[in-house]
């Protein structure tokens, strides 16, 4: 293992170890323990942003679908079949993933700035059905459900801000570890490929829309799973949460944070939730800011911050090249 | 039942003469610089503001018609040199990130100035009221709209199809560098096409203003069924985006006259049908993966 | 008569207008080197572009190893045997060499699609081949290069290494000598020739500098404006008067 990748492997470690302390850092700074929570779920789903953007290269931008189908399946879990904690949870990220299934097969057929179109208008059915459907969804309105106890074995009882906190910490440590799995296995290997050249990866035997396939049911399951925290965070789901503009808020935050590296999601997250949060106390009219802050981004910053120091490192470490001649 | 149905038939075709503008300045812009206009919709709410503020302040309707569009475009051509050329070369994804960031603002913007709920924009005198087809009335705007529009349309394919500009227009869609080494200047190039693109979506502002409404939103709410109707028609193909506009327009009149609760579900229906029979769209061209 | 591994019978492909390709045919023998010449346009990328699976032609067959492969998927062609170089380097640019011809590698043994990394002996056994390959078009000591930073001719090289990952019984070059260097072209022509010396392959390229093709082809098919113009021995066909006119004369001109 070269020296480099150990040094990111513990400023992860790090990050994670730091993030154990959630609640005490919050105290410390006066921020909310659920708002670390719903910090943490964001960049879950934003995970499944990356998979496809930052290492894939296809532009998603349904994912707020597959998040809000997490909500919603949640939801509807505990309201209309009285399902525990972990029960909703897992409801919740099936329906992402079923979601996923229905939609993959018009994807595939795209790729590019197509397949974005494509994603925004998939995530815009299942945007009309949460809004139209109101005798199931609640309609625009939104839809209220009480958070449900865990009961799983020796670990029960009401799940408080704190524990819910916990529970979306040890659901984001999964997440970071699989994504950091799936990324460095021979299929993540694949869909790096994929992003670099998709022609050459079949001209070496593979049929990419299987990678593809299964890169997106991938995303849906992180997707899902950050949705279905959302709702349990909040007891509540809406149908604004699959809109189009939700979906834009995973691509920029996962693009601020850096697409392509493993904590991109997370920093951006963290900028994100918490930025909109200070901007909005201050003005009414913080999507301004937002709308600014996306196009500072995009024209100077586009390989996020992680991405950029990740250059910056690259850059240092490298040794003069020597022009090479043929050996 | 004729009676019921002529008045939605007429409300299709200028629905459809929306979605089709709409989605015709979407392609021309998609189709050269592969950018997604996620801003398109804010251009058309921009067009209608812009009418709204030149009849209040005293103008004619028919000048508010042709100045609105021009201004429309003009804010357009500015943040194409400013923002957007910067960012041709790289993936469209900035360019659509970009252009969505624009769209908050603007939805800001336009709350700011004008308020949150909308202002009220009724159509000129001139153009209430009715014409009467034999034992039933059609209302007049929604006609005068569809035909304006369509001349609109016209107009575009004219230009691209038997003018020098337009071919070289329409050349450089299949291949920018050649273009650029026969001489001409991209970048004025992608500022006319743009600047078309714009210009088509303020005018369908203005018309859109008095029939569906006029608030920080409303344009983009005629956005999402241009999508529809780019990939129905077939991304590439403008007669595909005309095609598909119709298509779409008079589906929605329809089931709103039939069944009121699946009208809006029911583009994305034909989207998904027409994606598994013909992929490529009503008028596109095929993939390359075989 | 010898075995003939790829065939292509009446193939025909138009696009818009033009006739690109008009009902042309080709046998290629098992173990050969066969090549591919005529004049610009003449039709060659697209007729190669029908046989890789590139795009379908509108009439005709391909045939490999005698089962039809007309409309086969390309990325179904590569595990016949069938393998594609580009006119430009098609090549994964921000990658390493390495991983470059890590990844067809791991899709010949079939691992490209597991969550887990090989260990123990298969991935001793894909590092020992990724070697191999490396040694055979001599790029082991760049093997860590971005190949982006290579020059063209190192690219080609990495790329022809990359279609030999997938162990193939057939390669396609198109243009293989396109843009390089006069150096550089005689390290690819030695790697040419001993994918048919060294690793009895069938070689099948498109070719404009006559040069070359004289001195390694067997075979020679001639194309102008999308037709069968002449296919014979590379004697035969520089005596051809209608070559001559159409082509070569140009040609020879040209690389003198």
């Amino acid at each position: 293992m070269t020296s480099g990748r150990r040094a990111g492997i513990l400023a992860g470690v790090a990050v994670l170890v730091v993030l154990a302390f959630g609640p005490w850092i919050g105290g410390f700074l006066n921020i909310d323990t659920s708002f670390l929570s719903e910090v943490l779920l964001t960049a879950i789903a934003a995970l499944g942003v990356n998979l496809l953007l930052g290492y894939t290269g296809l532009p998603i931008f349904g994912n707020a679908a597959l998040f809000g189908l997490g909500a919603y399946g949640a939801g509807l879990a505990i309201k209309d079949f009285h399902a525990g904690f972990a029960v909703a949870l897992l409801v919740g990220v099936a329906a992402a993933f079923v979601g996923a299934l229905i939609i993959a097969p018009f994807l595939l057929r795209r790729r590019n700035i197509y397949f974005g179109l494509l994603s925004l208008a998939f995530g815009q059915v299942f945007y009309f059905i949460a809004y139209r459907y109101s005798d199931v969804t609640g309609g625009e309105d939104g839809m209220a459900f009480t958070r449900p106890a865990l009961n799983l074995g020796p670990i029960r009882g009401t799940v408080t801000e704190t524990m819910m906190y916990y529970i979306t910490y040890g659901l984001f440590v999964l997440a970071i570890v699989s994504f950091w799995l799936i990324v460095r296995s021979p299929f993540g290997q694949t869909l790096v490929a994929i992003k670099q050249n998709e022609l050459r990866v079949r001209y070496l035997g593979l049929n990419t829309d299987r990678f593809i396939l299964v890169g997106i049911l991938i995303a849906a399951l992180y997707g899902g799973l950050g949705g279905a925290l959302y709702g349990l965070l909040l007891r509540f789901a809406f149908p604004l949460l699959l809109d189009w503009h939700q979906s834009g808020d995973f691509v920029l935050m996962t693009m601020l944070g850096g697409a392509g590296t493993i904590f991109g999601p997370l920093v951006g997250a963290i900028i994100f939730v918490i930025g909109k949060d200070i901007i909005s106390t201050i003005t009414p009219a913080w999507e301004i800011f937002l709308g600014a802050f996306f196009i500072a981004c995009v024209l100077g910053f586009p390989k996020g911050i992680l991405g950029s120091i990740g250059d910056a490192i690259a850059r240092r470490r490298a040794p003069a090249e020597p022009n090479e001649t043929a050996p | 039942m004729l009676e019921q149905l002529a008045p939605q038939i007429v409300n299709g075709l200028m629905l459809g003469a929306f979605y089709a503008s709409v989605a015709i300045g979407l392609s021309l812009i998609m189709n050269l610089t592969g950018v997604i206009n996620m801003a398109h919709g804010s251009f058309l709410t921009l067009g209608g503001y812009f009418s709204f503020a030149m009849v209040a302040a005293g103008a004619p309707f028919w000048v508010a018609l042709i100045a609105a569009p021009i201004l429309t475009a003009l804010v357009g051509l500015a943040l194409e040199r400013g923002l957007m050329r910067p960012l041709y070369g790289r993936d469209p994804l900035y360019s659509l990130l970009l252009t969505f960031g624009l769209s908050l603002i603007a939805e800001e913007v336009y709350r700011l100035i004008w308020g949150s709920n909308g202002v009220p924009v009724s159509a000129p005198a001139a153009l209430q009221g009715g014409i009467s087809l034999g034992t039933f009335q059609v209302p007049t705007i929604q006609v005068f709209t569809a035909a304006i529009l369509v001349v609109a349309m016209s107009a575009l394919w004219l230009f691209l199809n038997r003018t020098r500009y337009g071919l070289r227009l329409r050349a450089a869609v299949q291949d920018t560098e050649m273009i650029a080494a026969l001489g001409t200047n991209t970048q004025t190039l992608y500022m006319v096409n743009f600047g078309l693109g714009v210009l088509l979506a303020g005018l369908a502002g203005v018309l859109a203003a008095s029939q569906l409404g006029l608030n920080p939103t409303s344009g983009n709410a005629l956005l999402m069924p241009a999508f529809v109707t780019v990939i129905v028609g077939g991304m590439g193909s403008l007669l595909g985006a005309l095609a598909g506009g119709l298509l779409i327009g008079m589906t929605i009149s329809m089931m709103t006259l039939f069944f009121p609760a699946a009208s809006d579900v029911s583009m994305y229906v034909i989207m998904a049908v027409i994606l598994l029979i013909r992929p490529r769209g009503l008028f596109g061209e095929e993939g390359l993966f075989g | 008569m010898s075995d003939v591994l790829l065939s292509a019978t009446g193939i025909s492909k138009h696009f818009g207008g033009v006739q690109a390709v008009d009902n042309v045919s080709i046998a290629v023998e098992r173990g050969s080197i066969h090549a591919m010449i005529g004049p610009n346009g003449a039709g060659k990328t697209t007729f190669f572009n029908t046989l890789s699976g590139f795009f379908l032609p509108d009439s005709g067959t391909v045939r490999f190893e005698d089962v039809d492969i007309t409309r086969e998927a390309n990325w179904r062609r590569i595990a016949r045997g069938l393998s594609r170089t580009f006119q430009t380097p098609s090549i994964f640019p921000d990658l390493s060499v390495y991983q470059n011809l890590l990844i067809g590698t791991q899709a010949k043994r079939g691992v490209a699609f597991r969550l887990s990394l090989p260990r123990g002996k298969e991935r001793d056994e894909i590092e020992a081949r990724i070697e191999e390959l490396l040694g055979f078009v001599g790029l082991g000591a760049v093997r860590r290069r971005t190949v982006s930073e290579l020059s063209h001719g190192m690219q080609r090289l990495v790329e022809i290494a990359m279609s030999l990952s997938t162990e193939p019984k057939l390669v396609l070059l198109d243009e293989p000598m396109a843009g390089l260097a006069e150096a550089e072209t005689d390290r690819v022509v030695g790697v040419i020739r001993d994918l048919h010396d060294r690793l009895g392959l069938t070689v099948l390229f498109v070719e404009h500098n006559m040069r070359v093709v004289l001195g390694l082809a067997q075979r020679i098919t001639v194309l102008d404006r999308g037709r069968l113009l002449a296919e014979g021995s590379p004697g035969e066909i520089a005596a051809d008067d209608a070559v001559r006119d159409a082509y070569l004369g140009k040609e020879i001109i040209e690389n003198v």
